[in-house]
């Protein structure tokens, strides 16, 4: 191959992977798991159209099922209206113009989407009639007479149109397994799955390839050469072929592509169908490929990848194709061979025809097999087809006449208005019905279901505008995280403190860090991962604390070498094995039995165990630098200077509005989740520092507001904190609603008696927050009282067994940006992300805010369309049921022992959730709005292109408007009438499903 | 005192039975409709929680008063079925042996089903899980109890349908299913030697009952030693010893607790138990012992070369277990059964733990392992070879799965062509001939008649005219069709395996 040939395919290559970048999942090792937009890669694009065009490549829904939006029709979450209001929304055009008599357009469209798509088989409708089920069988007859005068197509989608699809929308072996009934796709990954988890593994396996050091190409090379599974798999050939290729997989993958495809153009579609068939394995690797650093060193290039996987499509689609026409064939030539033979070709393809009456089905997909085993002669085939061909046209009869029964069903119709329609009619009828498609339908949905809980948070909050709760002179400002879970702790507190202010701010505080703990070995960020630390702060020991800080490390150390002894050497030492298992035996037993029946308590014990033999040790911060080094997110600094610290502290101050009467007690609230035996452990965690715990985020941000050097920096930007103000630090477990707080015995003895009161009114505010939480959660006890919810969420965060430790992010749907005057006192069900922000403080360009929306708006997106798109399609975009679950090569989970890598969420974090765009509702002008996205490119992207609403309210009229990015600024208007309630627990009490907001009166009146 | 011990032992075959009443109540429910829903789930998982923590406390009573008073021993409960050279009973083995292990698996059955409740909450499957487990516990407490071959065989059987339908728990997987089917398959080669040892023990012995093993003294060292290898190869498969360990390695498709109890802690050690049990007999053929201790070794070394290279946790921790279960084949085969009993019984307690921990693994392992010794760790042959763990599964999968399939299909294939159309159905008649359209058969009786009304008629018609022969040239062709089509068949090479194994039979 000449020089000037190889640079630019080498190029292109080159800059195909960097496009996969946009398809696959972008999901890094589980153990750093982090939320962002499923589809990030397609961020670029409005909204429908991204779900349009993943449909098209992956083949995923994109909306939710219309079952399941009809089922929220049914219940009164969808009205009539909303889907009238929808149809504007998502900007159907005609909708007024006449289609038949009286019925507009959108009589039409509102009938066909409660009619759903769904039709009947032959034999189902005639075993509705057989059992009497058709209950408008006049209606029906009548449309099936109607629908007698339109012409029917023939055949199944035309042949011709697959093939020419094949590199855009679907790969040779999504042809071949339409027409075989085989899937070569199950025998590929099973030769690769192995291969691949070896080549990333990251810590499981002992021992490696022993030519990994090359890359995959090689590795893969050097042990399919020695393997027998070619001979037993009757592939006779392929060893030999492996042996003779090219030492370079460009090489390999060149020669390659022309046998699959002869049009180069059609090259990069392909690799980029052939990537997304195990879009989980393509995308680690891809992921790996793009970040080397956090590897184990071993190469990892996605074009050997890409070569493996093209090697093994030819090798195994041009032996199914020898199978199927019982001669060598390249697989280029199967569209001719199948175009000689329709016969073959109709019965082949109707055996997946599910309309179809049973016996024609069995009859097709037993000739199938005949032929997979034997020989079928053509005469055979050809009698079947002349039988199916009647059976097809009359699927495609009754379909239609299904849909028009359904249609007359919704508009009211009877037979005789059916007959008046005319073939003419009856044509216009069913094509406008059909005109949308079903993601438009997905869309008009969509739409109307996130209007109908829109006009519901608006309502409450212009029903709030008029109270404007909020306490003169608080004995306390708590500061937690902006996560919608805080909302209900918020609530919870500010109910039974109505004295208590409250605020939210992205969780780690406007401290982005480095963090090295006492007991940690190396650091990690704790910041939003977009942002990177340039300061390293450590966990000291505190003075005079030393020796015991070594006797805890050591004993430490030996703890975690025996646990890593037990559990490594009793699966691989051929004598230590026995032996510890014996010896782990019954202690292991015991621990069991104890952590089924009283999880809470045993884990506990072991917790009281664990500290009494390793000791506990008082600890510093390490926060002040020593010296003015350059600080990079390579070289970390350790510790701020005095300037950066007051910066920082004075810098988030004024971001949530907290710049005048500082109570006595501010209390910094991180956040963080413990549940047990959970690999997908940190996607509970604190999303604003990268799935880790806020804690330390917390404790940092009150250290620095307590130094008197901070103090009076602060003094010196106008921000007076005195001395009658002590900042508090605390990290929330979300997960058993437990508060661990940080650093008690500093302060002063002036504010014991406040802090007492506090630290039982946030106890008793977590209680009633787990009792809240009980609710959606069907295992938990029904009504408990706040004190049972304690112990239940206690049980359930230590219980191994437990698959939903908490509910994670599973109900978030709204963020409001302003002041808690805006929400406090309303309900909010856990739904929104509530994040402070005082109008009133900000300059007249809205800086603030700006910046607010800048680092709130992706982490909000990312959390809301990860949890929307893992819900909407739970086996593609998200990774299906935990109780499979098998991890791998502690990077990601399998379903079993050989499936395709699992990305996404869980069903079970997902089940109760209900899938629809974050609305943003922020307390700032239109005006102000408008210009901060002219200014800003990222805001554009997810605003302009609809993957968050955004909306306003006027700071001091309370008028809202809703951004529209086709129509602009639409303005609100809605009746402001709300359910009011003393407190939240009348409120929920007894329900399990989401709630509306209401108006609670008990909270700081 | 003592008369309440004795009647209390006479229960003992609650143990099994509990487990296996909450399953017809839960499979009652199913198919009643009643189990839909949120609400349905307490009752089916406390239903079989009570049955398993019944067993349990059962089972810790008789032990304790066993330890007081002795073991109970082989209890006879009730006649099932025989003749007059043997019979079939309703017997319980109460020794220690059955004791120790009967109430370790009841405690861990009884921890699994409570595990289960939370972590299959929810699941579609919820129901169907608790059917199959609490299927699996009646059955290996039959397998572990039972005082007589034929109620343990009843009980291996429930084990291994349990197991099938767990390794399908997710049946729209293929891999799921095939596996499932790969297992159960292959499992069947294990039952094929129980059942010929069982023959054989009725034949030679008088009796399924475990006691009458003691008498294997009486019979010649021939007859012992085919008996055993019986059982032996029953024990190699359930415990998944060379040459059938591939199917444990793909039966990991089942939800954790499954995979836990089946592979990680008790199934694995049924075949453990039976060579226990049958140590009377053992010790008669030492040149059996020894093929115990090569396969176990062959096993072990197996298991530990392909643990070395195994990526995910549950497959990792499969060939640990493996490996100690060859172990305690070794044991036995030496001789050394108390050992194999105590590592049988601390195993299990350990693994059942670690498979139910497996989602942990992220947190509670900081390191890789250490890599093996260099001589090995650059072989890059013994690394494919363990990669692809010596190609067993394929092998298995060609010489036993495949057959079975074609087989089948074949049966099938009988069923369409001849059978179906020899009996014909109703509605799906056909004239015979165009001149007679009235005249619709189908099927061989209706052919027989309508034939016979033919043949009349032709004889009729033969008088009044002279018709055109060579009906019979037609009918030496059809057979001559068929013919070939059989000769094409005896040429396959299972119907060649069906005719050498058949002569086998006859030579034995």
């Amino acid at each position: 191959m000449s020089g000037q040939r190889d640079l630019p395919i080498r190029e292109r290559l080159a800059s195909w992977v960097d496009h996969l970048a946009h398809v696959l999942p972008a999901q890094a090792p589980i153990r750093d798991f982090v939320h962002h937009n499923t589809l990030h890669g397609f961020q670029h694009l409005p909204f429908d159209e991204a779900l349009a065009a993943a449909h098209r490549l992956t083949g995923a829904h994109t909306y939710w099922p219309e079952g399941r939006f009809r089922a929220c029709f049914d219940h009164g979450r969808v009205t009539r209206a909303d889907l009238s209001a929808a149809l504007d929304d998502a900007g159907v055009a005609d909708l007024e113009s006449t289609i038949v008599r009286g019925l507009t357009r959108r009589d039409v469209l509102l009938a066909a989407l409660l009619a759903g798509e769904e039709v009947a088989g032959e034999q189902r409708i005639a075993w509705l009639r057989r059992e009497g089920r058709l209950d408008d069988d006049r209606l029906f007859r009548h449309c099936e007479s109607a629908v007698a005068s339109l012409p029917v197509a023939d055949e199944p989608g035309a042949w011709e149109g697959l093939c020419a699809e094949v590199g855009e929308t679907r790969t040779w072996r999504a042809v071949l397994a339409e027409v075989s009934g085989e899937d070569v796709l199950e025998r590929i990954r099973s030769i690769l799955q192995r291969h691949l988890a070896a080549h990333l593994d990251l810590g499981v396996a002992a021992w490696r390839n022993p030519a990994r050091e090359k890359g995959f190409f090689a590795a893969w090379r050097a042990s399919a050469g020695f393997d027998l599974a070619w001979e037993l798999d009757e592939l006779p050939n392929v060893r030999d072929e492996i042996l003779h290729l090219p030492d370079d997989p460009l090489d390999v993958l060149l020669d390659e592509l022309p046998r699959l495809l002869p049009d180069e153009t059609r090259w990069h579609g392909y690799l980029e169908r052939l990537s997304l068939e195990l879009p989980g394995w393509s995308g680690m690797f891809l992921w790996r490929d793009r970040n080397p650093a956090h590897g184990d060193g071993t190469p990892v290039a996605m074009l050997d990848y890409l070569t493996v996987r093209v090697l093994l499509e030819r090798l195994l689609t041009e032996d199914l194709v020898r199978r199927l026409v019982g001669w060598p064939m390249g697989v280029a030539e199967l569209p001719a061979h199948f175009m000689a033979r329709p016969d073959e070709l109709l019965v082949r393809r109707a055996a997946r025809e599910v309309h179809l009456p049973e016996d024609l089905l069995g009859q097709a997909a037993s000739l199938v097999e005949q032929a997979r085993v034997g020989h079928v002669d053509d005469s055979a085939w050809q009698a079947l087809a002349e039988r199916l061909r009647p059976a097809l046209r009359r699927v495609q009869a009754n379909g239609a006449a299904w849909r028009l029964l359904a249609l007359a069903r919704q508009l009211g119709l009877t037979p005789d208005d059916v007959d008046a329609l005319g073939a003419q009619g009856v044509d216009d009828l069913l094509a406008c019905s059909a005109s949308l498609n079903s993601l438009q339908r997905g869309q008009v949905w969509l739409l109307a279901y996130e209007g109908h809980y829109r006009e519901q948070l608006f309502s409450a909050l212009a029903a709030n505008h008029p109270r404007r709760l909020s306490p003169a002179g608080p004995s306390a400002q708590v500061v937690m995280c902006m996560d919608d879970r805080e909302e209900g702790t918020r609530r919870h507190l500010e109910e039974v403190a109505p004295d208590v202010e409250t605020f939210g701010a992205a969780g780690f505080f406007g401290v982005p860090m480095y963090w090295q703990g006492l007991d940690d070995a190396g650091r990690t960020a704790l910041c939003p991962v977009v942002v990177q630390p340039q300061h390293l702060i450590r966990e000291l020991p505190a003075h005079g604390a030393e020796g015991l800080a070594g006797r805890h490390a050591a004993r430490r150390a030996l703890r975690l070498r025996w646990r890593e002894r037990f559990y490594q050497a009793t699966r691989r030492r051929a004598l230590g094995g026995p032996l510890l298992a014996a010896a782990g035996s019954l202690p292991a037993l015991a621990a069991l039995t104890a952590a089924t029946l009283v999880p809470g308590w045993f884990a506990e014990t072991r917790q009281r165990w664990r500290e009494r033999f390793e000791g506990r040790v008082p600890t510093r911060l390490a926060l002040t630098a020593e010296r003015a080094d350059p600080a990079t997110p390579e070289q970390p600094r350790s510790g701020w200077s005095d300037e950066e610290q007051v910066d920082r502290v004075a810098a988030f101050l004024r971001m949530i509005g907290l710049t005048r009467d500082v109570a006595p007690l501010v209390v910094i609230f991180g956040h963080g989740s413990s549940s047990q035996n959970n690999p997908h452990l940190s996607a509970y965690d604190c999303g604003a520092c990268s799935g880790r715990h806020g804690g330390p985020n917390a404790r940092v941000f009150a250290a620095l507001a307590n130094r008197p050097e901070v103090r009076a920096g602060l003094a010196r930007h106008g921000l007076q904190v005195g001395d009658g103000s002590w900042f508090v630090a605390a990290e929330h477990n979300t997960c058993d609603d437990t508060v661990a707080w940080y650093d008690l015995e500093a302060v002063p003895t002036r504010f014991q008696a406040g802090l007492d009161r506090l630290l039982a009114q946030v106890g008793e505010a977590c209680r009633a927050h787990a009792a809240e939480r009980c609710r959606r959660l069907a295992s938990a006890p029904p009504r408990p009282t706040p004190w049972q919810a304690r112990r239940h969420m206690l049980g359930r965060a230590n219980d191994i067994s437990q698959a939903r430790p908490e509910l994670g992010h599973a109900t978030n749907a709204a963020a409001f940006i302003g002041r808690r005057q805006m929400s406090r006192g309303l309900f909010l069900d856990r739904r929104v992300f509530l994040i402070s922000y005082d109008p009133a403080g900000d300059d007249a360009q809205g800086r603030i805010v700006e910046s607010i929306l800048l680092a709130a708006g992706p982490v909000g997106a990312g959390i809301a369309l990860e949890y929307y798109f893992s819900s909407v399609d739970n086996e593609r975009f998200g990774c299906g049921s935990k109780v499979t679950h098998n991890l791998t090569g502690l990077f990601g989970v399998m379903e079993g022992a050989d499936s395709d890598l699992r990305t996404g969420l869980p069903w079970q974090m997902v089940e109760i959730h209900e899938p629809m765009r974050l609305l943003v509702v922020v307390e700032q002008s239109t005006a102000v709005l408008t210009a901060i996205l002219r200014r800003q490119p990222p805001l554009q992207e997810l605003i302009d292109n609809a993957w968050i609403t955004l909306a306003a309210k006027e700071p001091d009229s309370g008028a809202m408007a809703r951004y529209c990015p086709r129509r602009g600024w639409l303005p609100w208007s809605g009746s402001a009438v709300l359910p009011q309630v003393a407190r939240s627990a009348d409120w929920f009490a007894g329900e399990s499903e989401a709630l509306a907001p209401a108006v609670i009166l008990g909270g700081g009146e | 005192m003592m008369a309440f011990a004795r009647s209390l032992a006479d229960w003992i075959w609650l143990v099994p039975v509990m487990p296996l009443f909450a399953v017809v109540v839960t499979g009652a429910r199913v198919l009643l409709g009643r189990a839909h829903g949120d609400a349905a789930e307490p009752l089916t998982a406390r239903l079989t929680s009570l049955a398993a923590f019944g067993g349990l406390a059962l089972m810790l009573a008789i032990d304790a008063l066993a330890l007081v008073h002795g073991a109970p021993g082989h209890r006879r409960l009730g006649h099932w079925f025989g003749n007059g050279n043997w019979e079939a009973t309703f017997s319980f083995m109460l020794d220690p042996l059955s004791l120790t292990l009967g109430t370790l698996t009841a405690l861990i059955g009884w921890l699994v089903v409570r595990f289960s409740a939370n972590y299959l909450h929810r699941e579609a499957g919820f129901h169907r899980f608790f059917i199959a487990l609490g299927f699996f516990l009646s059955g290996i407490q039959f397998v572990l109890l039972a005082g007589n071959g034929l109620l343990a065989f009843v009980g291996w059987e429930m084990c291994g349908i349990s197991s099938f339908l767990l390794i399908g728990y997710a049946w729209h997987r293929p891999v799921a299913t095939g596996n499932a089917l790969f297992a159960f398959v292959t499992n069947r080669a294990g039952d094929a030697g129980f059942l010929l040892a069982l023959g054989l023990a009725a034949a030679w012995l008088g009796g399924f009952e475990w006691t009458a093993l003691s008498r294997a003294k009486e019979i010649s060292v021939v007859n012992d030693r085919l008996l055993v290898i019986g059982f032996v190869i029953a024990a190699l498969a359930k415990s998944a010893q060379l040459p059938f360990t591939a199917w444990i390695t793909r039966a990991l498709e089942g939800p954790t607790p499954s995979s836990a109890i089946f592979y990680g802690a008790v199934m694995v050690h049924a075949g453990v138990y039976l060579l226990l049990r049958l140590e009377p007999l053992l010790v008669q053929v030492p040149d059996v012992m020894f093929g115990l201790v090569v396969a176990g070794l062959l096993t072990a070394a197996y298991a530990w070369l392909c643990g070395l290279v195994q990526t995910d946790v549950k497959s990792a921790l499969i060939f640990g277990v493996v490996f100690q279960v060859a172990l305690m084949f070794v044991a036995i085969g030496l001789g050394w059964t108390t050992l194999a009993l105590v590592h049988l019984c601390l195993h299990a307690g350990w693994r059942i733990w670690q498979f139910l921990l497996a989602p942990s693994w992220l947190s509670i392992t900081r390191e890789r392992p250490p890599p093996p010794p260099a001589w090995l760790r650059n072989n890059q042959l013994l690394y494919t070879v363990a990669l692809q763990r010596f190609w067993l599964d394929k092998l298995a999968q060609t010489l036993l799965v495949e057959p079975t399939q074609s087989f089948s299909r074949d049966v099938r294939g009988l069923e369409e062509h001849f059978i179906d159309r020899a009996i014909g159905q109703p509605g799906r008649g056909q004239a015979l001939h165009h001149d007679r359209p009235l005249v619709r058969v189908d099927g061989l009786p209706g052919r027989l008649l309508a034939s016979l009304s033919d043949s009349l008629q032709h004889i009729e018609y033969r008088l009044l005219l002279r018709g055109k022969g060579g009906t019979a040239e037609k009918l030496l062709q059809r057979a001559g069709a068929y013919l070939r089509t059989l000769e094409g068949l005896l040429e396959q090479p299972r119907y060649l395996m069906m005719a050498v194994m058949a002569t086998f039979v006859v030579i034995l």
